[in-house]
C-alpha cells in the first residue's frame, strides 16, 4: 500500500528532538577501551562528514520534490542529517577527541564528494538523486552507524545512535516509496532521464568520486578489526527493499545501483581494481589542493546551544 | 435603538475614509463610521514597526481626489502615510462621524424594512439603510501556530503590534517570517540588536527599490501645477500597469522579472549557497515581490544570519530547529502577515431570508465585481473578493471600489429604491469568468500563498490589469441588480452612469 506521505510528514514533525534533550556529560563516557578510542576519531569525523554529505543531498532532493509535502520531508531530513552530524560531533567532545574548537576536516575522499555536490547536486534530476541517496544513506550511514552502536558501549552514545536510527528508519522509508513512484513513470521517460544523465560528465566524475569513497570507507572498517561484511550487510538490504517494489525495479538508475551493490559485494570482481585503484589514487592528492569549504559545510557545531 | 443612518461605514482605514469623503462629495452625509480602535488609519495605525514602509510609490498610493504634493519620498514610511490619512480626515470635516471604540460585531439584514441591523459590542444596535464593511483584509494579526509558542518566556512582538516601549539594543533576537514585513523589520534591527537570527520558509523574489527624497523645488511644482502630480501619478500608473505583463501573469515576461531579481540577488550576495538559499523556487508575482534594496545587505551583516532549518518547536528560552540547536533569544518577532479571511466573513452577516455569508463563503469567498454579493442587498465591500492587485496600488483599486459604492448609494436615495440586489446568475456568470481568467496567472502557478484557499481557490486576487479593474466598476449596470423599490415593485432599468 502507498504510504501517506502527509502522515508521514507529521510523524517527522512529531518525532523531533533536540540536542539539549540528552545529558552530554553523564557517566560513561570511559567505558570506550582506550585501542578504540584511537581508532574511533576518524571513523566518526567519516561519519559526521558523511551525514553532512547526506543533508545536501536531501536539500538537493527537496528542489526537485513534485509535491509540497514531499518538499518538506526532504526539508526536514535535510536538517535531521546535519542534526546527526552535530550530535556526533558531540559524541566526539565528549569523548575528549576534539581540541578545544576544533572540527576535524574531512578526509580527502569525502572532501571530493563535498564538492561535487556543492557544484552539481542541484543540477541533477529526481530520479538519480532519489536512487543515489538512498543508497548512500543505506551503505554508509545505515552500515556505519549500525557498526558503531554494536562497537561503542556508552550509554549516551547509545541513546543518540537509537535516536538517529529512528530517523534514519524514517528516512529509508521515505526513499523507498519514492523510488516506487518514480518506477510508476513512462518507461521511456525512464530511460530518456538515465541516458540523458549520463551522457553528462558530471554524472560520471560524481560516480568516480563515490567509488573510492565506499571502498576507502570498507578499508577503515577492516582497519578497526571488523568484519567488512557489515557493510555488505547493509548493501544487500538495498537490495532486497528495493526488490519488494516492482515499480523501483523498472527505475535504470536502481538497477545500475544495485548491479553496483553487487559488484561492492564480490571481492573477487574487476571493480575493486578500479576502486582500490581510486582509492590510492585519491590518497595521494594532498589536502591543500582539494580543500574547499562550502559554506553548508562550516555549520556543524557541537554546541546544544545558539 | 436609534433612528435609521443613511450609511454605515464599517472601518477608519484608508477604504473607510476614503467611503465617507466620497459620500460627502454626493451630499450624503447621514453616515456614521464605525471605529473598533481608538485611532483613524487601520493598517497603517497597526504597522508601525521601524522600517514599515509601503512598496507602492506615494503618489500613487494616495487617493486621486485627495493629491498630496508634500510627499517627502518616493515611497513614504507608515507614520507619513497616517498622517496623510490624518490630514484627509480633518480636511473633508469627517472626524464628527467617527465613533471610536465601536466593535461592530454582526449585521442582520432586515427585509421588509430594507435595513440593516448593525450589532456592537456592548452598545444599542444601530439601524442603517445601506452599509460600507470597510473593514480591510489586513486587520487581524495573530501569533503563528508553532508548538510550544505558548512556552516562550522571552518578549513575543508581532510585526502588526509593535512594542515601542522595548528596547531591541543589545538584544539577542529573533525576526520569524521574510515576507514584506520581516524584510523591512530586519535591516532596522541589525542596526541596534546584538545579533538578529532570521528564520525563513520560504524565500521570496527580491526587487530592489530606490526611495530618493522629493525636493523642495518639486514640491512647490506638485503643489503649483496639480497637472505635474497628475502626471507622474499616470506614469507610475502605467508603469506598474506594464508589470502586470511579468507579475499578474505567468508568461515570457514573468522570466525577465525573474531575471532582475536574480541579478539583484547575484550582485547583493557574495556566497553561493546564501544565494541558493535566497532564491526561490516559484514563479515570480505568485506571492508578493519584496520591494527593497537594504534586505540582502542587512542579512550579511556581522550579527546578522540567515536560518532556513524548519523550525520544530518553540522553547522556553527560544527557537529549537530540526537540526537540533536550541536558538536562544532575548526576544522574537512574528513577522508572519495577517489572517485575511479568504473563507468565511469577518463578522457574522445574515442577508435576505436568514441567509449566512460565512456559510455560503466557507469554501471561499465570492462576490460580484468584488463590491457585492446576491441575497445582501445594499450592503458593499471594499477590498471584497477577487479585488487584490498584484502589481499596483490597493488604492487605484480602493477607489474605484468607492466610487462604483458611493454611485450606488446614491442611486438608491434619488431613486428612493428600497434596495439594489445583485442578481445571482450575473454574480455566477462574473466569478466563472474570474475562475477561468486566473488560471493562467501567476498566483495560481502552483505556489502556496496567502491568496490561496487551502483547497488552492484563489479568492483574493483580480485576474487584470488595474486598467480593467477600474474600468469593470466605472459604470453600475442596473440590469445586473434586482430593484426593489419603497412599495415592493421590482424593475429592470437601463444602465446608468454611477
Amino acid at each position: 500500500m502507498a504510504m501517506d506521505l502527509d502522515e508521514m510528514l507529521q510523524k517527522i514533525k512529531d518525532r523531533q528532538w533536540a540536542l539539549v534533550d540528552i545529558d552530554w556529560d553523564a557517566p560513561g563516557a570511559e567505558l570506550i577501551e582506550p585501542e578504540l578510542w584511537a581508532k574511533l576519531k576518524p571513523f566518526m569525523t567519516d561519519l559526521m562528514w558523511i551525514e553532512n554529505v547526506g543533508a545536501r543531498g536531501f536539500a538537493a532532493l527537496a528542489k526537485k520534490a513534485p509535491t509540497p509535502t514531499l518538499k518538506s520531508i526532504y526539508e526536514h531530513f535535510h536538517a535531521e542529517e546535519q542534526k546527526h552530524a552535530n550530535a556526533e560531533l558531540a559524541l566526539m567532545r565528549r569523548w575528549g577527541m576534539l581540541e578545544n574548537d576544533e572540527i576535524p576536516p574531512p578526509s580527502v575522499n569525502v572532501q571530493l564528494v563535498i564538492t561535487w555536490l556543492d557544484k552539481f547536486s542541484d543540477g541533477m534530476s529526481l530520479s538519480i538523486l532519489g536512487t543515489v541517496i538512498p543508497m548512500l544513506e543505506v551503505a554508509l550511514d545505515g552500515a556505519l552507524i549500525k557498526f558503531i552502536t554494536d562497537e561503542v558501549k556508552d550509554p549516551v552514545a547509545q541513546e543518540v545512535f537509537k535516536r538517529i536510527n529512528s530517523d534514519e528508519s524514517r528516512h529509508l522509508a521515505v526513499d523507498f516509496e519514492v523510488m516506487d513512484i518514480l518506477g510508476h513513470a513512462d518507461i521511456r521517460k525512464l530511460a530518456v532521464d538515465f541516458v540523458g544523465s549520463w551522457m553528462n560528465p558530471v554524472l560520471l566524475i560524481g560516480t568516480l568520486s563515490y567509488f573510492p569513497l565506499l571502498n576507502k570507507m570498507r578499508d577503515n572498517i577492516v582497519a578497526m578489526g571488523v568484519n567488512e561484511e557489515r557493510l555488505y550487510q547493509a548493501m544487500r538490504r538495498f537490495q532486497s527493499v528495493g526488490e519488494r517494489s516492482a515499480f523501483a525495479r523498472r527505475v535504470p538508475m536502481y538497477r545500475f545501483i544495485s548491479w553496483h551493490a553487487k559488484k561492492v559485494i564480490d571481492r573477487s570482481s574487476k571493480y575493486h581494481w578500479l576502486a582500490d585503484s581510486l582509492v590510492v589514487v585519491t590518497g595521494a592528492i594532498p589536502m591543500p589542493l582539494v580543500r574547499y569549504t562550502p559554506s553548508w559545510s562550516n555549520e556543524l557545531t557541537y554546541e546544544p546551544v545558539a | 435603538m436609534t433612528n435609521t443612518i443613511s450609511t454605515a461605514i464599517i472601518g477608519a482605514g484608508f477604504a473607510g475614509i476614503g467611503a465617507a469623503i466620497r459620500l460627502k462629495d454626493q451630499g450624503i452625509t447621514d453616515f456614521v463610521i464605525f471605529e473598533r480602535s481608538t485611532r483613524v488609519g487601520g493598517t497603517w495605525r497597526d504597522n508601525t514597526y521601524p522600517g514599515a514602509a509601503c512598496d507602492i510609490p506615494s503618489r500613487l498610493y494616495s487617493y486621486s481626489f485627495a493629491p498630496n504634493p508634500d510627499w517627502s519620498h518616493t515611497y513614504s514610511g507608515s507614520a507619513e502615510i497616517l498622517g496623510y490619512i490624518d490630514s484627509m480626515v480633518e480636511s473633508a470635516g469627517i472626524a464628527p462621524h467617527i465613533r471610536f471604540e465601536h466593535t461592530v460585531t454582526g449585521l442582520r439584514y432586515d427585509e421588509d424594512a430594507g435595513e440593516w441591523t448593525v450589532l456592537l459590542q456592548d452598545r444599542e444596535p444601530v439601524r442603517a439603510r445601506t452599509v460600507i464593511l470597510a473593514s480591510g483584509p489586513l486587520a487581524n494579526a495573530s501569533l503563528p501556530d508553532i508548538p510550544g509558542i505558548e512556552t516562550y518566556e522571552g518578549h513575543k512582538i508581532h510585526s502588526a503590534r509593535w512594542d515601542h516601549d522595548y528596547d531591541f539594543t543589545g538584544k539577542k533576537v529573533a525576526v520569524v517570517g521574510t515576507g514584506a514585513s520581516g524584510v523591512q523589520i530586519v535591516p532596522e534591527l541589525v542596526k541596534v540588536a546584538e545579533s538578529v537570527k532570521v528564520f525563513q520558509r520560504t524565500p521570496g523574489w527580491v526587487i530592489p527599490r530606490v526611495n530618493t527624497s522629493t525636493g523642495g523645488w518639486l514640491k512647490r511644482l506638485y503643489k503649483e501645477l496639480p497637472l505635474a502630480e497628475k502626471v507622474m501619478r499616470s506614469a507610475w500608473f502605467w508603469g506598474h500597469e506594464s508589470v502586470a505583463l511579468g507579475v499578474v501573469w505567468d508568461s515570457p515576461f514573468t522570466k525577465v522579472v525573474e531575471a532582475v531579481s536574480l541579478a539583484n540577488l547575484r550582485m547583493q550576495v557574495k556566497d553561493s549557497w546564501l544565494r541558493r538559499q535566497l532564491k526561490p523556487d516559484f514563479s515570480a508575482g505568485c506571492k508578493r515581490l519584496l520591494m527593497t534594496s537594504d534586505y540582502y545587505p542587512a542579512l550579511q551583516a556581522d550579527n546578522c544570519k540567515l536560518v532556513t532549518w524548519p523550525i520544530a518547536r518553540l522553547s522556553p528560552k527560544g527557537i529549537r530547529t530540526v537540526e537540533g540547536i536550541e536558538h536562544q533569544f532575548d526576544a522574537i518577532v512574528f513577522a508572519t502577515g495577517f489572517d485575511v479571511s479568504k473563507t468565511g466573513t469577518p463578522i457574522p452577516i445574515s442577508g435576505v431570508d436568514g441567509r449566512d455569508l460565512a456559510s455560503e463563503w466557507s469554501r471561499g469567498a465570492y462576490a460580484y465585481r468584488s463590491v457585492a454579493v446576491s441575497g445582501y442587498p445594499n450592503l458593499y465591500f471594499t477590498f471584497g473578493p477577487n479585488s487584490g492587485p498584484g502589481h499596483s496600488s490597493a488604492l487605484v483599486y480602493m477607489e474605484a471600489q468607492i466610487d462604483y459604492i458611493v454611485g450606488a448609494i446614491a442611486k438608491l436615495f434619488q431613486f428612493g429604491w428600497k434596495s439594489l440586489d445583485v442578481r445571482p446568475e450575473v454574480q455566477a456568470r462574473y466569478n466563472e469568468d474570474i475562475q477561468r481568467r486566473l488560471q493562467s496567472t501567476t498566483w495560481n502557478s502552483g505556489c502556496q500563498s496567502w491568496y490561496l484557499t487551502e483547497d488552492g481557490f484563489n479568492a483574493t486576487m483580480f485576474p487584470g490589469f488595474a486598467t480593467q479593474y477600474v474600468n469593470q466598476l466605472r459604470t453600475l449596470d442596473l440590469q445586473d441588480y434586482k430593484i426593489t423599490e419603497a412599495v415592493a415593485q421590482t424593475i429592470g432599468e437601463p444602465v446608468l452612469t454611477a
